[in-house]
């Protein structure tokens, strides 16, 4: 039957329970800490964010204890009912969150395969990596696939550069940001119509143009530059208006995701202002987007890889860097989609790019590395794996986990120097592996509501499981 | 295990982006409502138990994802269905004219080529409790004259929001997918000429009605 032994650490108590393993730091810090000085000193303009007071101190004395790297969350984590209060999107709310984590950092840590200094430098090295006049990729990537600490804004500039906007040599920042600024700027002139011009437009496409006298330039407009192919009634292919309803079907769309993206955060959602200008500036992003790429277009879902990106650069605490939050984030995004842009692709499906071809590289790589799990899944239940990670990997994980916990994640897919795909595989296949006891013994309906609502989980110990996978199959 | 007292029934729901296929599962299966699903990515699963005369029923709903993307990669889901669910929302218009290309698709890629008539189907007109029903655009006679056309689709008016028919017509599918898995136990058992006396009288109750015998 199985032909493949079980390597003894999959079966490992270490696995059944999210045991307290290494947690990568992911505190939180508090606002109060963050110097906004990189603003105000602009000539480079983007100084690697200098480390608060506090941390900074502590650098000085890494090995010893430390008290500002609190495991994210100790043993259970909470359920997905609190995950509000964990991320709770202003960043200062969560330090009470890991204040109490604090007190429970696990002794068993130090049995650990990772050492706890090792994790406690780690904001460290960052910072001396970052600090660099040309930042070697390779070790950044090494240093970040442990985790990026939050707050001080260095995940905001890693992802920058892991994702290749910005390049290694730093001099060259501040020239390029400002391209790729314009750039964006330029895209939206272009291509997005304000909401008044919408407007205007409707009206006049519902029969109310008679009121021509308010403005001069808008009556030159409507009656001399429509011809016969341009009319609102005209079906042709050509007419700018078969376009127009085309693009407010795709808008439409756009806006009633953006308006539900992470309804439980301040940050995306709710009546305040803050709110509604971060909600325009997803709608704004991938408006040019579907717009840039029509053969793509806007997919569902791709409100939730955006959402992690905008958030973190939004919280950068350099002013400069929030202010231009919309316009990095959009070329992120394209960087990002660029890796999994097929998987969005109907037409692409079944090719060996497409999503379908993904998942199969999911099951064979469970059945490389677990068979047994793997048999019990698709021969004897018959759980196709489309049913449950069609979402992980298309979403990347972003709905699989609560948000802090996603980037968390994502830390290390973006990490990776193979591309975000390898890794991303690795952790959705590392996913089962955890929970293989409660696979092993359930049947269709309880393994797909399991997998299909995946259990809070110890992410460090998910990502560590996860790259045990790395080129080792269990033979 | 006596299997004639049990059931397992897999139940499909399609529709258009955002006619409320989400919310009148979760109305269904947790009586709750909330406005703010997210877009459904793939197909969410739920099952949903109850009983119908003596027989203990576990519906396995899936709820598909509304947008055109999707569609291509409906067939991995729709394999072995009993009923498919079909939804629109009684307040936009488009939503109805493409109740023919989610008919079509899933009958292509799933329903028994040889008759696919005979595949059971249901149609929901969602959303009735929007503005008091003054901006309804597809009158419920139109709705029961596609279903005519289609073989006498049993059609129920629901609200997800006020819980309002819902039940029933969940209801109503269950009964339907029983039904149709009597006819393939005994197809299994007694060959093709049995087939036709399989459709049981209820059916032709259900289809007197022009509604659900539930």
């Amino acid at each position: 039957m199985v032909k493949k032994k079980v390597p003894d650490w999959l079966n490992s108590s270490l696995w059944s329970s999210s045991s307290t393993t290494t947690t990568t730091s992911f505190s939180y810090s508090d606002t109060n800490h963050f110097d906004h000085h990189s603003s105000t000193s602009a000539s480079p303009p983007i100084d690697p964010p200098l480390p608060p007071a506090a941390t900074r101190d502590e650098q000085q004395h890494p090995p010893r204890h430390h008290h500002n790297y609190h495991p994210r969350k100790p043993d259970i984590k909470e359920d997905k009912h609190s995950k509000s209060s964990i991320v709770n999107d202003n960043i200062s709310n969560n330090n009470s969150n890991n204040s109490i984590s604090n007190n429970k950092i696990d002794n068993r840590k130090a049995d650990n395969t990772e050492s706890s200094a090792e994790d406690i430098s780690n904001q460290a090295l960052l910072l001396t990596e970052l600090s660099r006049k040309v930042i070697n990729m390779g070790e950044l990537r090494r240093i970040a696939s442990q985790g990026i600490p939050d707050g001080v804004g260095i995940r905001s500039t890693v992802w920058k550069l892991l994702l290749g906007y910005l390049p290694p040599d730093r001099s060259l920042w501040s020239s390029e940001l400002a391209k790729k600024r314009s750039q964006y700027k330029r895209f939206k002139e272009e291509l997005l119509m304000n909401p008044s011009e919408i407007t205007r437009r409707l009206e006049k496409m519902m029969g109310f143009d008679n009121d021509d006298a308010k403005s001069e330039s808008r009556y030159v407009l409507s009656r001399s530059k429509i011809t016969h192919g341009e009319h609102p009634l005209s079906l042709g292919k050509s007419s700018i208006w078969n376009k127009f309803f085309q693009d407010s079907e795709i808008i439409e769309q756009i806006d009633r995701d953006v308006k539900r993206t992470h309804p439980d955060m301040h940050f995306f959602s709710g009546d305040s202002s803050f709110a509604k200008s971060n909600q325009e500036a997803l709608r704004n992003i991938l408006i040019v987007f579907a717009k840039l790429n029509p053969g793509i277009r806007y997919v569902q879902g791709m409100n939730e890889i955006l959402a992690p990106l905008f958030y973190v650069f939004k919280n950068d605490p350099d002013e400069e860097m929030e202010a231009c939050a919309e316009a990095d984030t959009f070329f992120c995004f394209v960087e990002l989609l660029s890796g999994f842009r097929d998987h969005f692709c109907q037409q692409l499906d079944n090719s060996v790019v497409g999503i379908r071809s993904t998942i199969t590289r999911l099951s064979h790589l469970l059945k490389e590395h677990d068979e047994e799990l793997w048999r019990h899944l698709e021969v004897t239940t018959k759980v196709n794996p489309q049913f449950y990670s069609f979402r992980w990997i298309t979403l990347l994980l972003t709905q699989e986990f609560n948000f802090a916990d996603s980037i968390h994640i994502w830390d290390t897919l973006l990490s990776d120097p193979e591309g975000p795909q390898e890794t991303l595989l690795r952790v959705c296949c590392a996913m089962l592996i955890l929970v293989r006891r409660r696979l092993l013994a359930g049947d269709f309906t309880s393994i797909l509501k399991l997998l299909q609502n995946y259990p809070p989980t110890n992410i460090s110990h998910l990502l560590y499981v996860a790259n045990k996978l790395r080129g080792q199959p269990s033979h | 295990m006596d299997m004639s007292r049990r059931a397992l029934l897999k139940v499909i729901v399609l529709g258009d982006i955002g006619v409320g296929k989400t919310s009148l599962m979760n109305q269904y299966v947790y009586k709750k409502f909330s406005q703010q699903y997210k877009s459904t990515i793939g197909a969410d699963f739920v099952t949903k138990e109850l009983q119908i005369d003596d027989k203990l029923v576990t519906l396995q709903i899936w709820d598909t994802a509304g947008q055109e993307r999707f569609q291509s990669l409906g067939s991995a889901f729709y394999r072995g269905a009993d009923c498919c669910v079909l939804v629109y929302d009684v307040n936009i218009q488009k939503s109805f004219e493409t109740l023919n290309n989610w008919h079509e698709e899933f009958v292509k890629q799933a329903a028994d080529p040889a008759d696919p008539g005979a595949f059971p189907f249901i149609l929901f007109g969602n959303k009735i409790d929007v503005d008091g029903g003054s901006s309804r655009v597809v009158s419920e006679k139109k709705a029961r004259e596609w279903c005519a056309s289609r073989g006498d689709i049993p059609y129920f008016e629901t609200s997800a929001k006020e819980g309002y028919n819902v039940h029933e017509a969940f209801l109503c599918v269950a009964k339907m997918a029983l039904e149709g898995e009597h006819e393939h136990e005994q197809e299994h058992e007694q060959e093709h000429d049995i087939y036709f006396q399989g459709i049981s009288e209820t059916v032709s109750e259900v289809e007197q009605r022009g509604g659900c015998a539930c």
